[in-house]
């Protein structure tokens, strides 16, 4: 029923009326936002160990996404979003570097990364069978874990470009710096990736 | 070597793929009440003074630079510095006659603070 009114609006008018606009405007962002949503979430929990940490940034970058680029072209929204993300990540690194010195100074341990609980941060089966489920799980654990050692930049770029499918334009839009930076971090993270993955198994 | 390279590479993307699509419903939950939140902000009215803040801000500068044109004594005077005027005062012939008279121009000064004078 919205549909038919949205078109009818836009046939009667001859140029799309600003209402129309708006609405196609909402479902434009709506599907962008509910197509990557997910892979963002899973991008920001392997940088930050955290999903509800990771949960708060992706809100973030949406809201600002929404707030300030929602009138740019669809096919700037991506390499936008993630550069927001990746902005966001960084932020959250260097504000936990910061509560570690203070924890340190108060005489408190600091959070350490052997905390992070993977098992416990694990997906939920989704109706899989347990031995293919542990499977996946344990080969998840070791790329993340592969992942992690990797330099800051190494690894933006290599998700990016591997898990986020972005194009080395977009990745290097996303993460402020030259596809020449982007071509080069990217290829020493596979590198390492591949020692490291097929010295322990995948 | 790169077929090789990708192949590995889509091993990788696969195994992320699936951590992706086990993702819990409390999850997947709280990720659509937060697209829902940003798809908000559409309905929001922009903030106006926003818009206008760079204008202000270059009127602002515009502003103080005039000030500090037409007025280098005002500068001078707030730092503290005395200016070269206040100095060929202080060193001309008739300001040591004056110093000499120190005390008698401060008698003034404090007599017609207090409207004995005149």
């Amino acid at each position: 029923m919205e549909v038919n009114t949205a078109v009818f609006a836009v046939s009667c008018a001859g140029a799309p009326s600003t209402g129309a606009r708006a609405l196609q405007k909402d479902r434009q962002l709506n599907q962008f936002l509910a197509e990557i949503e997910r892979r963002a979430l899973r991008i920001a929990e392997i940088g930050v160990r955290d999903r509800d940490d990771a949960l708060d940034l992706v809100q973030d970058a949406m809201i600002k996404l929404v707030r300030n680029y929602s009138d740019r072209a669809k096919e700037e929204w991506t390499p936008l979003f993630y550069r927001i993300l990746q902005n966001g990540v960084r932020d959250w690194h260097r504000r936990q570097a910061v509560r570690n010195r203070v924890m340190v100074w108060f005489g408190r341990k600091p959070s350490e990364d052997d905390d992070y609980d993977v098992v416990a941060s694990a997906p939920d089966p989704a109706g899989r069978a347990p031995d293919e489920e542990l499977q996946n799980s344990e080969a998840m654990q070791s790329l993340e874990a592969a992942v992690r050692q990797l330099p800051a930049r190494q690894r933006e770029a290599f998700m990016l470009r591997t898990f986020e499918g972005l194009n080395v334009a977009g990745t290097a839009v996303a993460m402020g710096c030259s596809e020449g930076s982007v071509k080069t971090h990217y290829s020493r993270a596979v590198h390492a990736l591949r020692e490291r993955l097929e010295e322990h198994g995948p | 070597m790169n077929e090789q390279h990708d192949a590995f590479e889509k091993q990788l993307k696969e195994t992320f793929d699936e951590s992706v699509d086990a993702l819990d419903g409390a999850t997947l939950s709280k990720l659509n009440r937060s697209r829902h939140q940003a798809l908000a902000e559409l309905q929001r009215p922009r903030r106006q003074w926003s818009r206008w803040m760079p204008a202000t801000g270059a009127v602002a500068a515009i502003l103080v630079a005039v000030v500090i044109v037409q007025s280098p004594s005002a500068i001078n005077d707030v730092a503290g510095i005395t200016t070269v005027t206040d100095m060929e005062i202080l060193l001309g012939e008739d300001s040591i006659e004056m110093l000499e008279d120190l005390e008698f121009y401060s008698w003034i000064d404090a007599a017609e603070a207090e409207g004995d004078v005149g």
